[in-house]
């Protein structure tokens, strides 16, 4: 392995299997990716595609049955706090505070009180969660229980952060915000991000490369590049009025809906290879 | 409302409780004791009304008596301490083998469902219903009534606690080892808190089969207890004793109930429950 390659995680020839009392079912094609380090990486596909399974096997939640994935040089075992995730669910505790589930990263790694506090109110006050320290997470509404869960991954400091649909559970206006402030949140810390989600605008809006995958057993049938986001990352209304951005929109559009359609008309076959060059 | 520095932080934000304490207080405690004082006055028009000897059915009168009677000697203090001493021990016993056995089996999915049927088994088979062997094995003791309410209390426990630990959501266990969490720390800071309060939820069921499983073991066995007492009264026909012995058996059931298991379930439920959802 090349350690000083600049892709921060690397699929190799991955593929994977559940079983099930049917026998093995294939939950995604064959993937190969490279994300270089500081690439902000959206995933858009079908439902049941595979897009969870390959970010739990990058997160280490699961073993591949073929290939590997390298993060950083480092062929992934399991999970580690080098790859931070964010989950659809919340998985923020519900027995600790605001400030005690952000700090929890900084306390498992045994960094002293006053250390951890300050990290806190930093994060905190990014997210916009000032005042609501000592709240438990069912005093919260659901957007602020997200900027929870993702300041807890940002607090801990990974390289890599995953994200599995996390605005997906949070109402259309709040998505917006939180879609915005992760914009800027990401340029700044220079994060390397790898982001599933259903929603072809949140995949261009937040994306420096749009990945597109077919439907089970899906494999990446297209990799679509956004031009980099400016300082201070983007916003809303600049981005609905800007004719690249809403070519590119409906360009990723065309590719998933092309998936859907197959599926409805040809169910069960797999995706044909030859079109995966659009 | 001068009082109410002293309330929880949680309810800091809550509006102001009712306006006169004292008087919803008599009528909150006048609603629970009001169908008390149905079934005593319709024991009493019973009583009188078919005129009963007192070998049948004594009058609520002489049983306030005769309750003034066993409690000012002490009679009924001792009987009541054994039981409340049998119930204590096999709480403290129930908790230290089921709690971890729970933990056991609720952490493998495979092994939760191998035992899911054989614990609901043993749920059917009711403590009682061991008796017939603890007698053989171990005879008419204490060890025997011990038995049995260990394993009337145990068996809830360790379900519920099995069941805390399958309803804590995957993606907590998950979300701690992305941040750098061992094994250790997964089960202190998620598995622990995530299952308390379907532990405490166990327990407090274990407390009622388990007083229920006593004083049933009890009136078999003869050592002591308030199942004694009113097996043992039965004997000379003292139907006051006999309930005195009822009476006692449900208060001490209502006041554990009430004033210990309940307020430690609502604190941890409130604060940990709700966001189960």
């Amino acid at each position: 392995m090349d350690a000083t390659s600049p892709d921060k995680i690397i699929v190799e020839g991955f593929q994977h299997f559940f079983e099930t009392a049917d026998g093995p079912v294939q939950a995604t094609g064959l993937i190969d990716l490279k994300i270089p380090a500081a690439e902000f990486v959206t995933l858009v596909g079908p439902s049941g595609c595979g897009k969870t399974t390959l970010l739990k096997a990058i997160a280490g939640f699961i073993t591949p049955t073929r290939g590997r994935i390298v993060c950083d040089g480092k062929t992934v075992t399991g999970p580690g706090r080098d790859r931070g995730v964010v989950f659809q669910e919340l998985a923020i505790l519900p027995w600790r505070t605001v400030r005690r589930n952000i700090g929890h990263g900084l306390e498992i790694a045994g960094v002293p009180k006053a250390e951890r506090e300050r990290t806190v109110a930093r994060l905190v006050a990014l997210t916009g969660l000032k005042g609501f320290e000592d709240r438990y997470p069912h005093e919260l509404s659901g957007g602020m229980r997200q900027r929870v869960a993702v300041a807890r991954t940002w607090a801990a400091d990974p390289d890599i952060i995953l994200m599995d649909e996390p605005f997906a559970a949070v109402d259309a206006m709040t998505r917006l915000t939180l879609q915005e402030e992760l914009a800027s949140l990401t340029f700044s810390t220079r994060k390397t991000v790898f982001f599933i989600t259903h929603s072809v605008d949140e995949a261009v809006f937040l994306a420096d490369r749009v990945l597109v995958m077919s439907k089970r057993p899906g494999r990446i049938k297209a990799s679509i590049e956004v031009p980099r986001r400016k300082a201070g990352g983007r916003d809303w209304e600049s981005f609905t009025t800007d004719p690249e951005m809403q070519a590119i929109c409906e360009q990723v559009l065309r590719l998933v809906r092309d998936e859907r359609m197959d599926g409805a008309a040809r169910p069960g076959e797999t995706p044909d290879p030859l079109k995966e060059a659009s | 409302m001068t009082m109410t520095a002293v309330s929880a932080p949680a309810a800091a934000g809550a509006p102001p409780r009712r306006p006169s304490p004292l008087a919803s207080g008599l009528l909150g405690a006048g609603k629970f004791l009001a169908p008390f004082a149905a079934v005593v006055a319709l024991w009493w028009a019973i009583k009188a009304g078919f005129d009963l000897p007192d070998r049948i059915l004594v009058s609520p009168y002489q049983v306030l008596v005769t309750f003034w009677n066993l409690l000012s000697r002490g009679v009924l203090a001792d009987y009541a301490a054994t039981s409340l001493y049998q119930i204590g021990v096999a709480v403290v016993v129930s908790a230290v083998v089921g709690i971890p056995l729970g933990f056991a089996i609720g952490s493998n999915a495979y092994v939760a469902r191998a035992l899911g049927l054989f614990l609901r088994f043993f749920q059917g088979v009711s403590g009682i219903s061991w008796l017939p062997l603890a007698i053989i094995w171990f005879g008419f003791t204490d060890t025997t009534v011990q038995v049995i309410v260990v394993y009337t209390l145990v068996v809830p426990v360790i379900f519920n606690t099995m069941l805390g630990v399958r309803a804590i959501p995957p993606s907590y266990a998950l979300a701690l080892r992305s941040l750098g969490a061992g094994t250790f720390r997964v089960v202190k800071d998620v598995y622990l808190p995530g299952a308390l309060p379907s532990i405490v939820v166990g327990l407090r069921l274990g407390m009622g089969y388990g007083w229920r499983a006593l004083i049933a073991a009890e009136m078999l066995i003869r050592q002591g207890g308030l199942g004694d007492l009113i097996f043992g009264a039965r004997t000379f026909g003292q139907i006051d004793r006999i309930i005195c012995g009822m009476i006692a058996i449900g208060v001490l059931y209502v006041v554990v109930d009430r004033l210990i298991v309940q307020p430690i379930e609502n604190l941890t439920v409130a604060r940990w429950g709700v966001l189960r959802k």
